[in-house]
């Protein structure tokens, strides 16, 4: 169902830029998981405060608020890029060739449709929130500590716009696999058979339990 | 016509006047202007001007303290201990502050306009273990409070705790909060009343704003006699909401008793105490703070305390 | 065209996409937008002029969804949880678990096969995802099994099993995800888990001794450890119990105030772990690995979070739950006959999707209309339909469906348990581990019966905070 697969690379234009993007994704997802640790640390500091200085962390939700478009969004191209939204490959799983690239064309069309469309709202949600005359530029904040919630707005156009050039790289790997009839083409995920994707999803675990 | 309204979470004393509203403009229409009343459908409760402003739907609830940056003019009406005793007190001070220029210019950023207040009682505590009527006591004290009601605790030195309504209950049982402040349906349809030792009575340290608006475009639509169906029926639909307020708060002495809470009392002495630390300090960097964005608050604020002053005298 | 209409066109075309493999959050996500597009221009009666307005109303009120929907406390839970699971790893609690577990276990008959589901029921305590406790498993438990003469398909099938429980017992993310979705309270579903998911592993371990007993040359009793060597095995397994008492004492305290609230105990939990995979050795590069893992699994589950809550957005102008709701309401069959119904119709639609997936999806049209069956949100318990509050009633339910979440990884053709492990083990294939599971659906069909009939068992641990 879900999973991990593997994508291919070799000298190719579109190859390099998939690796280049890859490398910018990669930082992003890094930079989610730092902050679910942070989210981690903070209701640590703040339950601690609390019980051993009477100083409960001010205004603990609007942090909380803050941080979670960073670790639930900024990173979401790094999961398209390996294949890991999940979806049903009951049907896919068993297409070849052409009419395989066929239908991850037009999936992948679909996708980006929608996430340019994203981009278009999710920056008007920003941009309501955000104003250069006021102060701290801000129009929309948190309802305790009053932070401006633009910031944290603004990370979801940005990280739907690095979606959008991952999209564009994989709609030219799936749309060059069609033309040329590849059995293996580079820059996007390759469908794996349930096992083999539970083979590559149990060989991280037991990296981790070693 | 059919307008859809988005409120948030269920039907309570808190939306009854959109309901009176909605069922008398259908009546006055023979059925040709229905409103559609949504429950969170529609959006999420801190987005609900955005969605006015995108004219997603045509009619709304917010409130003013969830985002005091959209708007700021009318949060003269949560600032703490502005001496509002009573429902009609508020409405009135509602109703003079949202026919003020500056705040219908501002709403007509969002493409919206205020059709209605909702008169909301002042936020007093409850609290557990011993009662604390006196200005002393409340250093240290624990507090869920959010905005200016917060702050306003916080400049007598208690600890403002923050978490989503939900928690509310379970953090006053778990000893993470000592107080909090709500209206008194909220206290009722969160629980906190049933963790309660006692209650102030007459502490009244402020209240929130949470106004009905309607988008511009969507009210110019209509046709003369159905504007005219939705403005003359605000009056009878406040009229409800005020009268069925009322039997909560003439109920609520006998749920304190039920309870067996407190029923605490502060003097007019540790009041003015209290006033003179929290309230006028605050109050003044409110004007000063939107003055120098260029808002007229010193006359919102004149306009507040005139109206009060007249609606007592008038009573 | 009514609202209503529009939704079911547009719930149509939504399965279609997710059947030709669009990945679900975005079909959901596509679905949700085309769909507002519809409504907004059909509120104008199709002006061919207004078509471009309609979209841009859409788009923006999309466009608010994902901040909007992510930006929240609950939902801080699941990255949370998440990581709790990667850092056990590195913690060494797989192994601890497993060694306790066989030395105060063991010697009953099937006693190896019974200590692997019930360490898989401890690890359950720290591990949010049942497919990574099924592969540690397969890879600790199958050979001590296979060397004392298991038959090979029956120990894969324990651990498969065994796996399931990591989404019922706390923290689970799936919980969590239900919780949002009905909106209900986080703390109260996560304590009803306990007893369920406890439950769970006793009748599994019940069905273990009646099949070691029936069945000649099953695997034999392991006898022989003495009490000293019990006792050693534990200071390397107590932190699970630390961790499950820190979550359940910041929900509930049987012996006063509770200590806090979940999203605090879920921290505190995986504070403790951090400090004790710290301790165990890990260091910077295994770190950076957890947190990218971490980060992966998250982002994944909340892009369907708010992929679906596009579509329930639409669904919220279309109105179409409610309208389903009364139809449920409405229909002249007997109350529990129909959950048990829709049950089934989840054990069927699990065979071919994912658990997390299939959840979401549903759940906004079933939901409203398993509480309509049960007499509405605030029903009192004496004026409902299955004897229990609105708020009870919700409770319940999430667990049974969350049981058949479950009940969906061990199943064939895609049971993914399953295939995790045939995946570790190079003897093994899927086959040979759907047939080793069998007997355990039977388990899972008594503990859904049971959990049916018996309410109780779900309800009364939240009953009491
Ligand atoms: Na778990
Ligand atoms: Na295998």
């Amino acid at each position: 169902m879900a999973g991990h697969s593997a994508v291919l690379t070799d000298g190719s234009t579109l190859s390099r830029l998939d690796r280049a993007l890859e490398r910018l994704e990669r930082v992003a997802a890094f930079v989610s998981g730092l902050g679910a640790f942070g989210l981690m640390c903070l209701a640590v500091i703040s339950v601690g405060g609390r019980e051993l200085f009477n100083e409960p962390l001010r205004g603990y939700v609007d942090w909380i608020e803050m941080a979670m478009p960073l670790i639930a969004i900024f990173g979401i191209s790094y999961v398209q890029r390996n294949g890991g939204h999940i979806r049903m490959d009951i049907v896919v799983g068993k297409l070849k060739g052409r009419a395989l690239w066929l239908a991850e064309l037009f999936t992948t069309f679909g996708i980006f449709v929608l996430m340019a469309a994203l981009v278009w709202g999710s920056w008007a949600h920003f941009d309501r929130s955000f104003d250069f005359a006021a102060p701290m530029w801000s129009r929309d904040s948190t309802i305790d500590l009053g932070l401006p919630l633009w910031p944290a707005k603004l990370i979801v156009p940005v990280a739907f716009f690095i979606m959008c050039l991952r999209l564009v790289l994989q709609l030219w790997g799936y749309g060059r696999a069609l033309v040329l009839g590849l059995e293996t083409p580079v820059a996007v995920p390759l469908v794996q058979s349930v096992a083999e994707q539970a083979a590559a999803e149990a060989e991280h675990i037991q990296g981790h339990d070693a | 016509t059919e307008w859809n309204v988005s409120l948030w979470g269920k039907r309570r004393a808190f939306t009854e006047h959109v309901h009176k509203l909605a069922e008398l403009v259908e009546e006055k229409t023979d059925g040709e202007f229905t409103m559609n009343i949504s429950y969170g459908g529609l959006s999420k409760n801190t987005e609900n001007l955005d969605g006015i402003s995108i004219f997603a739907f045509e009619m709304a609830q917010f409130c003013a303290g969830y985002h005091p940056d959209k708007n700021r003019a009318i949060t003269v009406l949560e600032l703490p201990f502005l001496g509002v005793n009573t429902l009609e007190e508020e409405l009135a001070v509602s109703q003079a502050v949202y026919a003020h220029p500056a705040v219908a210019n501002e709403m007509a950023q969002w493409s919206a306009q205020l059709l209605m207040p909702t008169p909301m009682p002042q936020y007093n505590l409850v609290g557990t273990g011993e009662p604390r009527d006196e200005l002393a006591e409340f250093d240290g004290m624990r507090v869920r409070a959010t905005g200016g009601i917060g702050r306003a605790f916080e400049a007598v030195g208690a600890v403002p705790t923050s978490m989503t309504a939900s928690e509310v209950y379970q953090a006053m049982e778990a000893g993470v909060i000592d107080t909090a402040s709500f209206a008194q349906h909220a206290h009722l349809s969160f629980g906190t009343i049933n963790e309660a030792d006692w209650w102030t009575a007459n502490l009244n340290p402020g209240t929130v704003n949470c106004p009905v608006v309607v988008n511009m475009d969507a009210y110019d639509a209509l046709s003369d006699a159905e504007r005219e169906a939705l403005d003359s029926s605000i009056p009878a639909a406040l009229d409800h909401y005020l009268a069925n307020y009322g039997e909560l708060l003439a109920r609520w002495d006998s749920v304190l008793e039920e309870k067996d809470v407190e029923k605490v009392m502060i003097s007019e002495e540790e009041l003015d105490k209290f006033r003179e630390i929290a309230g006028t300090p605050t109050h003044e960097a409110w004007i000063e703070e939107l003055s120098a964005q260029g808002l007229p608050a010193q006359e919102l604020y004149d306009l507040v305390m005139t109206t009060l002053e007249e609606t007592r005298a008038s009573n | 065209m009514t609202s209503i209409e529009i939704g079911l066109w547009v719930t149509g075309g939504l399965f279609v996409m997710v059947v030709l493999g669009m990945r679900v959050a975005f079909a959901a996500g596509l679905a949700g937008l085309l769909g507002l597009v519809w409504i907004f221009w059909e509120k104008r009666s199709y002006d061919p002029e207004m078509l471009g307005w309609a979209i841009s109303v859409a788009v923006k009120t999309a466009g608010q969804v994902p901040h909007g929907k992510v930006a929240s406390q609950a939902l801080s839970l699941i990255p949370t949880f998440i990581l709790i699971g990667y850092l056990a790893y590195y913690a060494g609690l797989t192994k601890a678990l497993f060694e306790a577990a066989k030395r105060w276990l063991a010697w009953v008959p099937g006693g190896l096969a019974v200590s692997t589901v019930f360490a898989t029921a401890g690890f359950a305590a720290v591990s949010g995802a049942s497919v990574a406790t099924s592969a540690v498993f397969a890879r600790i438990a199958i050979p001590e099994m296979l060397k004392i003469g298991y038959d090979k398909r029956f120990a894969a099938g324990v651990v498969a099993a065994g796996g399931t429980l990591a989404s019922l017992i706390p923290p689970s993310a799936i919980l969590v995800i239900y919780a949002i979705i009905v909106e209900q309270d986080v703390g109260k579903l996560l304590l009803a888990g306990f007893i369920p998911g406890a439950f769970s592993a006793v009748v599994y371990g019940t069905l273990i001794v009646v099949l070691a007993l029936t069945i000649k040359g099953f695997g034999p009793p392991v006898r022989g450890f003495t009490w000293g060597q019990r006792f050693a095995s534990l200071p390397a397994a107590l932190p699970i119990v630390a961790v499950v008492v820190i979550i359940i004492f910041f929900v509930y305290n049987p012996f006063g105030d509770a200590w806090g609230t979940p999203t605090e105990g879920g921290a505190v939990g995986a504070f403790i772990i951090f400090v004790m995979a710290l301790l165990h050795g890990m260091r910077g590069a295994e770190f950076k690995d957890a947190l990218i893992e971490t980060a992966k699994l998250s982002i994944m589950i909340f892009t369907i979070i708010w992929g679906v809550l596009i579509y329930v957005r639409f669904l919220g102008f279309a109105d179409l739950p409610s309208a389903f709701a009364d139809w449920i309401a409405s229909l002249h069959y007997p109350p529990m006959v129909i959950l048990i119904c829709i049950l089934l119709a989840y054990a069927v639609l699990g065979m071919f999707m994912d658990a997390i997936g299939m959840l979401l999806l549903t759940l906004p049209v079933v939901y409203p209309a398993v509480m309509a069956l049960n007499g509405g949100e605030d029903v009192l318990a004496a004026d409902s339909t299955f004897g229990m509050s609105g708020e009870m009633c919700a409770v319940w339910f999430g667990i049974l469906v969350v049981k058949m979440a479950e009940f969906c990884l061990i199943t064939p053709p895609i049971g993914l348990n399953c295939f995790v492990v045939a995946g570790v083990r190079p003897d093994l294939s899927v086959q040979d581990v759907f047939r080793g599971v069998t007997p355990f659906f039977i388990a899972d069909a008594v503990t859904i019966g049971l959990l049916v009939a018996f309410p109780a068992i779900v309800l009364w641990l939240p009953s009491l905070a």
